[in-house]
């Protein structure tokens, strides 16, 4: 059992490997997107585990993207290692809000987070010396002068150390911390665990992560811009991969991505203006018929029927 | 008693604050003072269906400004179809979306009542954008305005000219609170909705029908903020997302006020327009005036957990 599980994931890093010998560019402009959006998801999900929901992904995710492409621009640095100091950029921000506002619980938090989100926004747009002002700060050339093939490796490599962040997160001792924060603080804090601590933690790591996203993301398409870097979208279309595919996992996030990437890109060719609707509805419907997701739902299932 | 003795106390004290600000703007920069006051009241008139859900169903509605945008598209559709007066279709607007408000409650909000808050935050969350992207496929997100005369009336005092019609956003605002206020206090369906709003429990216990409670209020502040859009289309260019900026702001304007104070939404909203107008009225610094109010919404939200936490 074990050995031919070990065979299956050597397989399928062989086929997501491989996958540009074989694909169009077409194809790959798609696989990135979905990519990027599973690493997303599966960021806010990892800070969803301990029961804080952030609406401030896109704040994090445009901050790294101006950390990126201007320290890439400004001070000469590699493209690939600026993508690295914009994660960290928005791992040492998110360190210093988490100090501030983790205090918060609920809605307060998920508030703050929006508001910061705009904040950043708004300064970014009031700073033309610094960051181009509103019509952002377009890169001479793309990463890797916009070969596919090698974005798609950056592209997977980032959602790999995602993923890999998530799982980590779910086999070690901080998976029982955060969750026991999630279902009953109190109990959580008699039970010896610095709450404040383990908070700030998680937050500091998911945004990094989502910094680092956005960095490679700016980097990938050559320009910053306010409205753009910092777009609704960021944080919404994650949600709602998150809340489809099912909440509280790794494989969650993954194939709710997989599922809304897949399908809003056919949606995209259909209704060009307004495809986001199915988004909207989805998070309505998920949210009223099955809050625990499709990976949620299905496992139910399967424990029901005893098959697995 | 004594919560009551302390709402009031700080009303007061914001409403001080708000004086000696109107004294010093109206000696320095008028201007700032009308047009502040007109913005304040059209955020007030907003923020307070909003504060009403909030306060009495529970449920912070992220939705809410898109209602209103619908609103805004509604009096327009009327306009353009039937050629009735946006301010004439206010009437049709309150009906309407009293209707609009008790489907949602019925088909959606009814069901996350009981849910954790994460649920009933991410719900309202994805209901504004489906009426956000509802409204972008059916009327596009080019801005609309309708050609009305009557908005650009002004008055000139010395040498110093304003705008009369914004003042209409004054008159909604003090009647929209005071028949808040009114139905509240001196009906005894709004009695009986404060209670639902302090103990839904306790309410059932003595005989209330919580859910129908629920309902009417949900969808009485859901029909005002529809007739605001009515408003509110008459002076602004409309376009799917021009409601978005004023869930936040809403919701900023009751963190500030605290929840079930209505009278102080206006204060409050009194202190806000003054300061983002007075920030706009800077040559080449009116960008950081949309900070104001999110800067303004952390600093309350952490400054009152602070306080939460010493006591």
């Amino acid at each position: 059992m074990r050995a031919w599980r070990y065979f299956l994931y050597i397989l399928i890093a062989i086929i997501l490997l491989t996958l540009p010998f074989y694909t169009g560019v077409y194809l790959l402009n798609v696989i990135d997107i979905i990519l990027i959006y599973l690493a997303l998801a599966l960021s806010w999900d990892m800070l969803l585990r301990s029961g804080q929901i952030s609406f401030g992904m896109a704040g994090l995710f445009g901050v790294g993207g101006y950390t990126a492409v201007l320290l890439h621009l400004n001070a000469g640095v590699n493209p690939l290692f600026s993508i690295i100091l914009g994660g960290l950029a928005a791992g040492v921000l998110a360190w210093v809000i988490g100090m501030a506002v983790l205090q918060l619980r609920g809605m307060y938090f998920a508030i703050v987070t929006l508001a910061l989100a705009e904040i950043f926004r708004v300064i970014v747009r009031n700073l033309p010396d610094l960051t181009g002002g509103p019509e952002g700060t377009v890169l001479p050339s793309a990463i890797f002068s916009g070969n596919s093939t090698r974005t798609y490796w950056l592209v997977l490599a980032v959602a790999v150390v995602s993923v890999m962040a998530s799982e980590i997160f779910r086999r070690t001792r901080i998976h029982f911390a955060l969750t026991s924060i999630r279902n009953d603080e109190v109990v959580a804090k008699s039970s010896g665990i610095d709450v404040f601590k383990y908070l700030v933690f998680i937050f500091m790591v998911t945004s990094a992560i989502q910094g680092m996203i956005g960095g490679a993301y700016a980097h990938i398409y050559g320009f910053v811009s306010p409205e753009g870097s910092f777009s609704v979208d960021f944080t919404l279309l994650p949600i709602a991969m998150a809340l489809l595919g099912g909440m509280h996992s790794t494989w969650g996030p993954v194939v709710g991505a997989l599922v809304l990437g897949i399908v809003s890109e056919f949606l995209k060719l259909k209704i060009p203006y307004g495809h986001l609707l199915v988004y909207g509805l989805i998070i309505v419907i998920a949210i009223l018929f099955f809050p625990q997701g499709i990976v949620g739902t299905l496992g139910q299932r399967f424990k029901r029927t005893g098959k697995v | 008693m004594s919560l009551i003795g302390k709402l009031k106390q700080r009303n007061y004290q914001i409403a001080f604050i708000c004086l000696i600000l109107a004294v010093l703007l109206g000696l320095w920069k008028p201007h700032v003072l009308i047009e502040g006051l007109q913005r304040a009241c059209l955020y007030a008139v907003i923020a307070l269906p909003m504060a009403l859900i909030l306060g009495i169903v529970g449920i912070i509605n992220l939705a809410h400004g898109d209602f209103m945008m619908l609103g805004a598209y509604f009096a327009y559709w009327l306009n353009v179809y039937t050629g009735m007066d946006p301010l004439v279709a206010i009437l049709p607007a309150l009906l309407a979306f009293f209707l609009i408000g008790m489907a949602s409650y019925r088909a959606i909000i009814r069901y996350v009542l009981g849910a954790p808050e994460l649920n009933q935050l991410l719900l309202t969350f994805g209901l504004a954008m489906v009426l956000e992207q509802l409204a972008n496929l059916i009327w596009t997100s080019r801005p609309m305005k309708l050609p009305l005369k009557y908005v650009s009336a002004s008055a000139t005092i010395g040498s110093f000219t304003f705008g009369t019609y914004e003042f209409i956003y004054v008159g909604a605002a003090i009647i929209v609170l005071a028949g808040l206020l009114l139905f509240l206090k001196r009906t005894s369906t709004g009695q009986a909705a404060l209670a639902v709003g302090q103990n839904p429990r306790g309410a059932k216990l003595v005989g209330i029908h919580v859910d129908r409670t629920y309902l009417l209020i949900f969808s009485l502040s859901i029909a005002l903020v529809g007739a605001i859009g009515a408003i509110f289309m008459t002076r602004h260019s409309i376009f799917p997302l021009v409601g978005a900026s004023f869930t936040m702001k809403s919701f900023c304007l009751i963190a500030m006020a605290g929840i079930g104070n209505l009278m102080g939404i206006l204060w409050c909203s009194l202190i806000l327009g003054l300061a983002e107008n007075f920030v706009l009225s800077f040559r080449g610094y009116a960008g950081w005036a949309d900070i104001l109010f999110f800067a303004l919404i952390v600093f309350v939200i952490i400054v009152r957990a602070r306080q939460r936490q010493v006591k």
